[in-house]
């Protein structure tokens, strides 16, 4: 008995010894490499749910995804279309806020190299006013233990929510004109005056309404001596233009339309590519359209103009007319010296 | 004189746009057989016999008609009309349809027309138009009165099995797999003791892509490295490494001051730094900020991320860390 008793014992103190020895699962042992959906749009009419599905990958081969989700609410960063999450817990809910609508599970666990479809809805109530609602599910993986730096990745997707029926839509013309993009030290924006051949036309629209819009149109592009072009679609992509946004679409003067393999599903992408403007002073016109299923079309007419002129036709031009004013300057000396040039009579003083 | 021939030169009535023009579709599901709800106000005082309305995917009149991919107007039926009224369809065909009466002079306030029968476009990335005109003869010829577009779009439905779904592929560490399968599952970095006489340093990867057409963003989120109430200030605009001075920054290039970081790895340009994380040897850190972005699809792409941590001689002893989030999501 004393023998079983003393064996019993062994065997706990065995199994509590190693219970303190293996060192406590950290999240460093867990996946942060996830394949999100990145935005959402659903249009729900008033006391109308609808069921969709997230689906989560984990693309690591060893670890699994443990991710926990939350929805928050975001606006506009700039005037292009990042999102400015609204982290903060203590945030206030903004006017269009889909929070209370949207429901997603509160964690989600991915195996390695596999996929995690999850269930979530929408539930607009009776007597919701039309418009636009979006908020972001925010996918966070754990965070981690240990160092002066600890990393943590989180995925977003976009959701956007339109109600049908009256809405305010209220699009102001801010901005109109040649665009250059940013690269390196050379801040973007709008020019007049371009030494380089300027890739893209932009506007930038101003949404008092309480609805996302996406207008579309074109623009005609015009030089001096009456070449034109035409911007078929002022906005390729569907961007949008957030409620209190002003925004910036860009359009390509030239879109290069290329297929490209993405995870081995071939996907269209469009760049700028060379304008191939000549130089001299253009002219443009921009016709815009905007307005919800049911509601007004609205229309936005602009006009702008700008000038290209690289260095190297400003120096072209200042060589010719420095030889146009010597050709000038030689035919006047020669004028003048065949007719003998003006005669200037000298004055004679007469002393008294 | 000069005024004589200026009221002689402009024209009586020139042609204006139609007013309060509307479209409603009763279901904006593609490829769908609905009716459309078509709704304007005539302006100009003259007497109407026919309306045109051409379906185009661009709703500039004097353009080329492309049409939209998928509609068929050719079985509508105008099944109601209110304002100006006594229309019938006399001609249509896929992408057209007139209506005509005998002419008549408009009154004032919205006409609405329903056509049924509509077959609505397929493709939900692109918007369509309609293009009005009204005629005084009955078949849409001759001059037009007054012109004009409406707009709508077919919305997409939930799910379309059929389509590539948007993706967003995104994964960080100390070091990643430039295709996200894999990374060293190594989440924070211990970057050694703080002297005035010399900078830490340290890196972490990520790895991302996108074929939405929106493109993505990375932020990077949290607080600069503190120990209590004590924090090393993080640089809010980009600055050099400066030894002895309370610093801590990050940017995505290759450094040489000090020697830490590599340029962005991957062939497509799409994706690039920031403003502010894309120079080299100077450091920025603002939490919130965007560190990486595309605007448009971007296959995969490797940021290296380099953080430099300075401490002035005075600093209250103890352990400095923060967690920085990076959130990647798309853009709208």
């Amino acid at each position: 008995m004393n023998r079983f008793k003393s064996i019993v014992l062994a065997v706990a103190a065995a199994l509590v010894a190693t219970a303190y020895a293996v060192p406590a699962p950290t999240t460093s042992a867990a996946s942060a490499s996830l394949s999100i959906v990145p935005n959402k749009k659903y249009t729900i009419e008033p006391g109308r749910t609808i069921n969709d599905k997230l689906t989560i990958r984990n693309l690591d081969a060893e670890q699994p995804l443990e991710l926990t989700l939350r929805v928050v609410d975001f606006t506009f960063t700039d005037d292009g279309g990042t999102p400015k999450l609204l982290l903060d817990e203590n945030e206030p809910q903004t006017t269009w806020s889909l929070k209370p609508y949207l429901n997603v599970p509160q964690t989600v666990s991915v195996p390695p190299r596999e996929s995690q479809t999850v269930d979530m809805s929408v539930a607009m109530p009776q007597g919701i006013g039309g418009g636009s609602y979006y908020s972001a599910i925010v996918y966070s993986s754990g965070a981690p233990d240990g160092g002066n730096v600890g990393l943590s990745a989180s995925g977003v997707t976009l959701a956007f929510v339109q109600v049908p029926g009256d809405v305010k839509e209220d699009l102001k013309l801010e901005k109109f004109g040649a665009y250059q993009q940013a690269s390196g030290d050379n801040a973007g924006g709008y020019k007049y005056f371009n030494t380089n051949a300027p890739k893209s036309l932009a506007f930038t629209l101003k949404n008092s309404g309480n609805v996302v819009e996406a207008p579309v149109g074109s623009i005609s592009l015009k030089h001096m001596f009456g070449r034109e072009q035409i911007i078929n679609d002022v906005n390729p992509n569907g961007s949008l233009a957030l409620i209190g946004q002003s925004r910036t679409f860009v359009s390509c003067i030239k879109l290069k339309e290329q297929e490209v393999d993405f995870e081995g599903q071939q996907t269209q992408t469009k760049t700028c590519d060379d304008s191939g403007l000549w130089p001299g002073y253009y002219s443009a016109k921009l016709n815009l359209f905007y307005g919800q299923n049911g509601n007004r079309t609205q229309e936005i007419n602009s006009d702008a103009s700008f000038w290209y002129l690289p260095i190297w036709f400003i120096l072209v031009l200042l060589a010719l007319l420095s030889v146009v004013a010597f050709f000038i300057w030689r035919l006047v000396n020669k004028v003048q010296g065949k007719f003998g040039g003006p005669k200037v009579k000298k004055k004679s003083s007469r002393r008294r | 004189m000069l005024l004589a021939v200026f009221v002689f030169v402009v024209p009586a009535a020139a042609d204006m746009r139609f007013q309060d023009r509307g479209l409603y579709m009763n279901s904006t599901e593609p490829g769908a057989t609905t009716f459309y709800d078509v709704s304007f106000r005539y302006m100009s005082p003259q007497p109407v016999g026919s309306v045109d309305m051409l379906f185009c995917d661009d709703p500039i009149p004097y353009r080329p008609c492309v049409k939209p991919a998928g509609l068929d107007v050719s079985d509508a039926t105008l099944t109601g009309q209110s304002g100006e009224t006594g229309f019938t369809i006399s001609n249509k065909s896929s992408n057209r349809i007139v209506l005509t009466r005998a002419p008549s002079m408009i009154g004032s306030g919205n006409s609405t027309y329903r056509l049924s029968g509509i077959k609505n476009p397929t493709d939900t990335n692109k918007s369509f138009s309609i293009r009005l005109r009204s005629h005084t003869s009955l078949n849409a010829s001759g001059p037009q009165i007054d012109f004009g577009s409406v707009k709508g779009q077919v919305a997409q439905g939930i799910v379309l099995q059929t389509q590539v779904p948007p993706m967003l592929i995104f994964c960080m560490a100390e070091e990643v797999e430039y295709s996200c399968s894999g990374t060293n599952e190594e989440y924070y970095s211990d970057m050694g003791t703080l002297s005035p006489q010399s900078t830490l340093t340290a890196q972490s990867q990520m790895a991302v892509g996108t074929n939405a057409s929106g493109g993505f963003a990375v932020t990077a989120n949290g607080g600069p490295p503190s120990a209590g109430t004590n924090v090393i200030n993080a640089l809010g605009t980009p600055t050099a490494s400066v030894p002895g001075t309370n610093q801590f920054g990050i940017n995505l290039v290759d450094n040489t001051a000090p020697n830490v970081g590599f340029d962005p790895e991957g062939e497509y340009a799409n994706a690039i730094a920031a403003e502010g994380y894309d120079v080299p040897d100077k450091y920025k850190y603002r939490s919130g900020d965007v560190v990486a972005y595309s605007s448009n699809v971007s296959l995969m792409k490797k940021f290296t991320v380099s953080y430099v941590l300075n401490s002035r001689a005075d600093i209250k002893p103890g352990v400095y860390s923060t967690t920085i989030t990076y959130i990647a999501s798309g853009r709208f």
